[in-house]
């Protein structure tokens, strides 16, 4: 493969990958942006949604790659999946915030982010010990349509995936910018005090960020099964630790940093895989976490926060 | 809480007579018998390997408490330093790495640290070096892995270098396993030299190993222990509790954090040594990140900060997880066939250890923060009678330390031209002011008008970005706060920022820091000059209570976090004197004091300066400033809009305008 196809194919691998971590970063940036809480219970909201993902579409009767579908009721499982995933794994996102962190709202130091490790941590053996530790076959009903650009080669799941990523974070974006709820966040974010002086709910707005956050990540997850063909309790880790990283490259708190970074970082392991070896993949993305955090630690889009302490 | 006490008090009864230090040391050395004995007694070599590994766990414990529980530092990632640890000594005792033969490897060969091994392609180098040498060599590396992690993260915020950690966590066994050259990739090393003694090699036997262990453990405590009770383990709480404060009382942030993950990852790095000299064999996935969680699991769960808490909670869990889980899933698979549940003879607890411990993790944080063995003690309020005892109210004694420091000629502070900007806000525009050595100057002006941020313009908080700023004739802008505390400029807070968790002595300790000179090795070992040292820190931060009539010192060993509001400010000032500064930073000292507290307070002031302590001072209270001040400085947006003596300032035209605004219904006000 020439050079030039070489890249194109990985610009599109990486786009695709991109995505995905977008998506599981904005549910990073809304709770940051509004707790300063770096929710390691998301990591796992992600797995789940991603079996939750599997599990609808097998409800479905589609099982495997066997099953190929074309046109109308094509998008209509697809949509039918997205919104059960999405509304699902938002569910459970609101769940988690309702017993485990909000009687801890007024607590100060590490204690919210330890009990979303230990919230991680339950949902990931829960589902390692009712599923088990083998990865599953992940149900893909599209047909095999592919387009060749040199040697490059783009199929219909890639094109797919932008459209859902798009969409959403269209949607998004949009409702935090143009609603009365998403102003509502917006201030929350700024100043979460004077927020309720001037009638806000800041405990609806936090669980509004808790259900959209997770409701993406459950999005993310069936991206991720769709994507790859299978799935497994496995997944988690090392997905969330590179949406993270987008989230803080592009700035945490802010919405379009963390979609710009999910690209960056989608490209960047697309690429370092391609170049230099898949194997070192985390210990780039590491290194560029640890770069930003301590050169720019407001990242590429984001202001630099004055300390609310 | 008092069901509690009427518990303990029914227990403790027998021994109340007792003294609680005693008590304490009799427990330790319970605790340290019932451990000796215990292979004596029970002589199951898989019960004690098993023993052997809780030990092993606990130093770990101990180890991460010092990063998580003392300092304060989330660390996601402590795995790592057990893992460099583990392959610094795999890697030295193991046939792994084996370099050509040359001359270079003759003294190497003759102290015992290498052998020469006869190979068909020329001779190699085996290294062979002894445990006993390891263990402290693997801790000093761990150590410096741990300064080369911190150094470029600990400026980070808390939540930030939780996930940094997680990073290095997770980049440590990718190392490993990519370069199978030195580590044998993710196959692991083995054939690791077992440790020997006298010629005796430690072999199989479990016996050994768990005496090695429970010796580290009992070292790791007395270094924890020591520590903790050191100048430097308060450096520790005082960043945990507030870093700004700290600084500002002249704990240098970084190095401080430095330290104590340095010290954590000594701990962890000689456990590593100890863990693969037991097991003989290394492998990537030994080290990874639930290994890392099941430690700080070990930590909440006995408590952070708690020494014996983690000790307690790294042995209970480790125990739990090897003797405990496969009886207590043997008991319900029995309850299940008696009551015809078939369900129940499925359950398998011995899989579910993790899901156990992120339970633990969930439900200590939502119900039990601190820990199994809290690190401090539930305290009483003071009782009415002790409350009332002895009422010396504004009574102050001769502080002989702070007269001869204060008292010192020096040329007072000169502030000139400082301006401080936030994005498009000029929060103070080219203010000039000079407090003459001896002097109270104070500064007023309404809300928002610079006042705070001209004092942590002065103290080193907040960057100027323009001007000069000169103490005893030498410049102090740019220099960061601990180094500005050290030169005798000393401050508190507006909002209160006190070692919330922290007792009124320790917080006066804390201001103590700069002026104290124990390191961390003299904390561990001791020293007469040290035990001189903290006796005389100890009578120094007594004497600065005796100026507060009893206020403080009945309460001495009280948490801050129990005291008044109007003791709150007292302590702040204690805390501020104990660093025995020249000049002392007062932002609104009065605040929220009724009017017979603000006169108390304001002889005490008086009886600081008539010592020769040189004040600056924000008050509100203009009956308060002209008792004290000899000249007032008017800030108004960031202006200075007025300066002479306190008579003159407040006939000032722009003053009055200033505070009752600018319009003319404001104007008429004022002539009317």
């Amino acid at each position: 493969m020439a050079l030039s196809d070489l890249l194109l194919q990985q610009t599109i691998n990486g786009l695709s990958l991109g995505a995905m971590y977008a998506l599981l970063a904005l549910g990073f940036t809304l709770v940051y942006g509004i707790l300063e809480l770096i929710n390691f219970s998301h990591f796992n909201v992600f797995m789940v949604g991603s079996f939750i993902g599997l599990w609808t579409l097998q409800l479905m009767g589609i099982n495997g790659q066997a099953v190929v579908m074309t046109g109308l009721p094509l998008i209509g499982v697809m949509m039918t999946a997205l919104v059960v995933t999405m509304v699902l794994s938002g569910g459970l996102g609101v769940l988690i915030e309702r017993l485990s962190l909000r009687p801890l709202r007024d607590v100060k130091g590490p204690a919210p982010m330890i009990t979303t490790i230990g919230v991680s941590y339950v949902l990931f053996n829960i589902v390692l010990l009712t599923v088990g530790a083998d990865s599953k076959n992940y149900p893909n009903p599209l047909p095999p349509v592919q387009f060749a650009i040199g040697d490059a080669v783009l199929r219909l799941r890639e094109i797919l995936i932008w459209v859902i990523a798009v969409l959403l974070m269209l949607g998004l974006h949009l409702f935090v910018q143009r609603s009365r709820m998403g102003k509502a966040m917006r201030a929350t974010a700024q100043d979460p005090e004077a927020a309720r002086m001037m009638g806000v709910e800041v405990d609806r707005v936090i669980v509004i960020a808790f259900f959209l956050g997770s409701a993406l990540a459950g999005a993310g997850g069936l991206i991720f099964g769709l994507y790859y063909n299978f799935t497994s309790f496995i997944i988690g880790f090392n997905a969330g630790l590179r949406a993270f990283t987008a989230a803080v490259l592009g700035g945490i708190g802010n919405v379009p940093g963390a979609m710009l970074g999910g690209v960056i970082i989608g490209l960047i392991e697309a690429m370092g895989a391609q170049f230099i070896a898949s194997a070192w993949t985390d210990v780039i993305i590491f290194s560029i976490l640890v770069l930003v955090l301590v050169f720019r630690p407001a990242g590429l889009l984001g202001r630099v926060a004055p300390n609310k302490s | 809480m008092d069901a509690d006490a009427a518990a303990t008090s029914i227990w403790a009864k027998p021994f109340a007579r007792i003294p609680l230090a005693r008590r304490q040391q009799i427990l330790t050395l319970l605790v340290a018998a019932a451990a000796i004995a215990f292979p004596l007694v029970h002589d199951n070599d898989a019960d004690i390997d098993s023993a052997a590994n809780a030990a092993a766990y606990a130093t770990l414990a101990l180890g991460l408490n010092i990063v998580v529980g003392f300092a304060g530092l989330l660390d996601l990632g402590y795995a790592a330093f057990f893992a460099i640890g583990a392959y610094a000594y795999g890697i030295l005792t193991s046939f792994q790495v084996m370099p050509h033969w040359g001359p270079f490897w003759e003294p190497f060969a003759w102290l015992e640290l290498v052998q020469r091994m006869p190979q068909p392609g020329g001779d190699v180098v085996h290294f062979t070096v002894s445990f006993w040498i390891m263990l402290p060599v693997s801790a000093l590396i761990a150590a410096g892995f741990g300064v080369l992690f911190g150094a470029p993260t600990l400026r980070l915020r808390g939540d930030y270098l939780a996930i940094v950690t997680l990073g290095f966590g997770e980049i440590v066994p990718i190392v490993v396993r990519n370069v199978d050259s030195v580590t044998n990739g993710a196959a692991g090393l083995n054939g690791i030299q077992a440790p020997m003694i006298y010629g005796h090699s430690f072999g199989v036997n479990a016996w050994p190993y768990y005496y090695v262990a429970i010796a580290l453990v009992a070292l790791l405590i007395f270094v924890s222990v020591r520590l903790r009770d050191s100048r430097i383990g308060r450096a520790w709480m005082a960043i945990r509790e507030d870093e700004t404060a700290a600084a500002a009382m002249g704990v240098d942030r970084t190095r401080t954090k430095l330290l104590a993950f340095a010290t954590g990852a000594a701990f962890a790095g000689a456990t590593g040594t100890f863990y693969v000299a037991k097991l003989q064999t290394a492998t990537p996935e030994m080290f990874g990140f639930p290994v890392s969680v099941m430690i700080l699991v070990m930590v909440v769960f006995g408590g952070m900060g708690s020494v014996w808490g983690v000790v307690v909670g790294a042995v209970s869990l480790q125990l739990l997880q090897s003797w405990f889980l496969e009886d207590i899933s043997g008991w319900i698979h029995a309850l299940g066939r008696a009551v015809h549940m078939p369900w129940m003879e499925q359950i398998d607890l011995t899989q579910s250890i993790e899901l156990i411990f992120g339970l633990i993790l969930v439900f200590m944080m939502l119900y039990r923060r601190d820990g199994l063995i809290p690190a401090t003690r539930k305290q009483s309020a003071l009782t009415y009678e002790q409350q009332h005892a002895d009422v010396r109210r504004g009574g102050f004694s001769v502080l002989t330390g702070l007269g001869e420091v204060a008292g010192r000629a020096h040329a007072g502070l000169e502030v000139k031209g400082v301006t401080v900007r936030f994005g498009g806000l000029v929060a103070l525009n080219a203010i000039d002011l000079t407090v003459p050595a001896g002097g109270v100057l104070a500064v007023i002006g309404p809300n928002g008008s610079g006042k705070s941020t001209l004092f942590n313009a002065i103290t080193g908080l907040t960057p100027a970005d323009g001007g000069a700023i000169r103490f005893d004739g030498k410049d102090i802008l740019g220099l960061p706060p601990h180094q500005i505390l050290r030169r005798g400029i000393a401050r508190t807070f507006q909002n209160i920022r006190l070692f919330t968790n922290l007792s009124v002595l320790d917080n006066i300790l804390i201001g103590q820091h700069a002026r104290l000179k124990t390191g961390p090795i003299a904390a561990v070992f001791r020293p007469p000059f040290t035990r001189r040292e903290e006796a005389a820190a100890r009578e120094w931060a007594t004497e600065i209570m005796t100026l507060f009539g009893n206020r403080l010192l009945p309460r001495a060993t009280q948490t801050v976090s129990h005291l008044s509001y109007a003791n709150r400010r007292r302590v702040e000032i204690a805390r501020a004197l104990g660093s025995r500064p020249k000049l002392l930073l007062l932002d609104e000292p009065t605040a929220g004091m009724n009017p017979a507290e603000t006169l108390e307070l304001a002889e005490q002031i008086k009886s600081l300066h008539a010592l020769g302590l040189t004040i600056l001072l924000i008050e509100h209270k203009l009956d308060v400033v002209t008792r004290l001040a000899d000249t007032v400085v008017v800030l108004d947006h960031g202006e200075k809009i007025a300066e002479g003596t306190p008579d003159a300032v407040r006939n000032n035209e722009a003053v009055l305008q200033a505070y009752l605004g600018r319009g003319t219904l404001a104007e008429g006000l004022v002539h009317a």
